[in-house]
């Protein structure tokens, strides 16, 4: 699994699991997530906490922008433009 | 003298015809333009066939076309229904056949998604559409909102209503069933922006922030305040915090009304809400909930020369109480006092007015008091009673709202919420009613039992919990179950937290019990 399908899994995973709707209805990775409401202000607010913690990076709030967050595909585009040298999950040995 | 809400758009116009009115992204409208686009709303209405009375509904994004719609329907003589633009087409739908809606403001997009629910009976006999978007396949007469038409003057449309006659209805949920509707008269909306342009002091150089939807009675007094003062609304959707900041300071916003959870995002230290020294800010407000007290004293900090209002109100009754920004230090707790020509009364399970102290439900009379519930006299007369302490000689003409919520007054008279009389959840200012919830949790077919409750939640007030007992020889994990929820619910109904029980504990009369799931949640 290359980088960029490795964000994109993480990403994922932590929608799917923070917004039931990702799951439910069947968003694809290109599809709206901030115009369909699936992603509030609150949810950002959850979701750019996962990122900095899990891809141990800070994000400004400059780049909190729509263009930054408008699908699963442009989140880990954001992430792996972010985070070029991104660490793996953490295993503990 | 102004009497319905179009005339005090007609009013404004008037005094006002060139003066910034609207703002959407980067639609501007002056007073005479937000007019113009009215009254060409009205006029297609009114060919279109709508009769005085008739309910129009409008299902749109918060936008500039949803203010022309709606002093439109008004102009027209007809009864506007903003439709949360959250709530999916089912739920839409309800509202529509509820009512017996006439006609339908839409966008192309959002014709297609309810084109299911209109297979089935419906009453709706034509539609607006706003938008240019991809046609959809509706079998119902399809008028375009931007086609011009011969524009009638302001006095020449329909204007045979009075002040008594229903303005609007908004949608809202209880503690039991389907969403309600509320019935709001002219004369209440009027004396409601009065009564609020007078305690926060509205006046035409305000530019007031509108994010709140209209569906919502603080959302629809904002509006209502700005034209009846004839100052200026900026109507925006947001979901960065960013985006809120720069168009208070783009705009020179002077007034914000939000919920807890706007206050929680503002104040997070990303939003580095102090370093925003250009804000022009005079008041905000917040309603739907209380504000958790370390965001208040973040905006405090963050916002040290706005005036910050404590607001409570009620869809049945619009507006009820606001805490005075001076009062702030003394009481960060408190809900306030009556909002002026209004009483509030904290009322006791004897009927008794309440000491200081004692915890009572909180009882609203005023020019605010709505009509009732849209078809539902029972409800209604649950809610809307006789005042109980005046002479039964004078009183019984004169509703007075039972609010369902239980507070309690301090020696100087202050008032504190408490918690609801009865099971409904509020969650970042949404009213959520448990049974809607198990309702959808029911159709999954693997439930044998389901009961919903709300958890307390610093940040959005409560959140929604619900149990769950699956049938016999099924299985299933609660993220399973809160998947399938999300094709029914809009976002903020969807249970946070399902936990799964091998059995629903029970009164002895054979009731679930939710009092004990309310406390195996509390420990």
């Amino acid at each position: 699994m290359d980088d960029e399908h490795d964000i994109k899994f993480r990403v994922k995973q932590f929608l799917v699991k923070r917004f039931p709707q990702v799951d439910g209805r069947g968003i694809a990775d290109e599809e709206p997530l901030l115009e369909t409401g699936i992603l509030d202000s609150l949810g950002v607010l959850d979701l750019v906490g996962f990122l900095e913690q899990e891809f141990v990076c800070e994000i400004d709030d400059e780049e909190l922008l729509p263009e930054n967050f408008e699908s699963i595909d442009r989140i880990a585009d954001f992430v792996a433009r972010k985070c070029p040298n991104t660490p793996g999950p953490i295993v503990e040995p | 003298m102004d009497f319905l809400i179009h005339h005090m758009l007609r009013t404004s116009t008037r005094v006002f015809p060139e003066k910034e009115a609207l703002v959407f992204g980067d639609q501007r409208f002056t007073y005479q333009g937000v007019t113009d686009h009215v009254a060409l709303v009205a006029s297609k209405l009114c060919r279109a066939g709508l009769e005085p009375g008739d309910r129009v509904g409008i299902y749109l994004e918060h936008s500039a076309d949803l203010v022309f719609s709606l002093f439109g329907i008004s102009q027209a003589g007809g009864v506007f229904v903003p439709i949360n633009p959250l709530l999916f087409p089912r739920q839409a739908f309800h509202i529509i056949n509820d009512c017996r809606m006439k006609a339908l403001i839409t966008t192309h997009a959002r014709l297609s998604s309810l084109s299911e629910c209109l297979k089935e009976e419906h009453s709706l006999k034509f539609l607006i559409v706003v938008d240019q978007g991809k046609k959809s396949s509706v079998d119902l007469p399809m008028y375009d909102a931007e086609e011009s038409c011969p524009k009638p003057s302001l006095e020449e449309t329909f204007d045979g209503r009075i002040e008594n006659d229903l303005a609007a209805i908004l949608y809202t949920s209880g503690s039991t069933g389907r969403s309600k509707g509320v019935l709001i008269s002219h004369a209440q909306l009027m004396s409601g922006t009065s009564i609020v342009s007078t305690y926060l002091d509205i006046s035409p150089s305000d530019r007031i922030l509108s994010i709140l939807p209209f569906s919502f009675d603080a959302g629809l007094n904002q509006l209502m305040c700005a034209f009846q003062m004839g100052s200026t609304l900026i109507m925006m959707t947001f979901v960065f915090a960013k985006e809120i900041l720069d168009a208070l300071e783009k705009e020179e916003v002077t007034g914000l009304a939000g919920v807890p959870t706007l206050w929680s995002v503002l104040t997070q230290p990303r939003a580095k809400l102090s370093k925003r020294t250009k804000l022009s800010l005079r008041y905000i407000t917040n309603t739907g909930g209380p504000m958790p007290q370390p965001v208040l004293q973040s905006l405090r900090e963050g916002l040290p020369q706005t005036k910050i209002f404590l607001m409570y109100g009620l869809t049945e009754a619009f507006r009820s109480t606001f805490l005075p920004p001076e009062e702030l230090d003394r009481r960060p707790t408190s809900i306030g006092k009556a909002i002026p020509n209004t009483e509030i009364l904290v009322v006791n399970d004897h009927g008794q007015p309440c000491k200081p102290g004692e915890v009572g439900e909180l009882v609203h009379r005023g020019p605010t008091v709505s009509l009732g519930y849209w078809g539902q006299p029972e409800l209604s007369d649950q809610v809307l009673k006789p005042h109980p302490f005046l002479p039964h000689e004078i009183g019984s003409h004169e509703k007075v709202c039972y609010s369902g919520d239980l507070v309690k007054t301090d020696e100087e008279g202050y008032i504190y919420f408490v918690g609801r009389k009865d099971t409904m959840i509020k969650s970042s200012g949404f009213r959520i009613s448990p049974t809607e919830v198990e309702e959808i949790l029911f159709q999954n077919g693997t439930v044998q039992a389901a009961a919903v409750i709300g958890v307390p939640d610093p940040i959005i007030g409560q959140s929604v919990k619900a149990f769950v007992v699956p049938k016999e020889g099924q299985r299933f994990d609660g993220e399973e179950l809160r998947g399938f929820c999300s094709k029914y619910l809009p976002s903020y109904m969807i249970p946070k937290v399902i936990e799964v029980l091998e059995e629903m504990p029970k009164t002895p009369n054979g009731k679930i019990d939710y009092q004990q799931l309310r406390q195996s949640t509390e420990k």
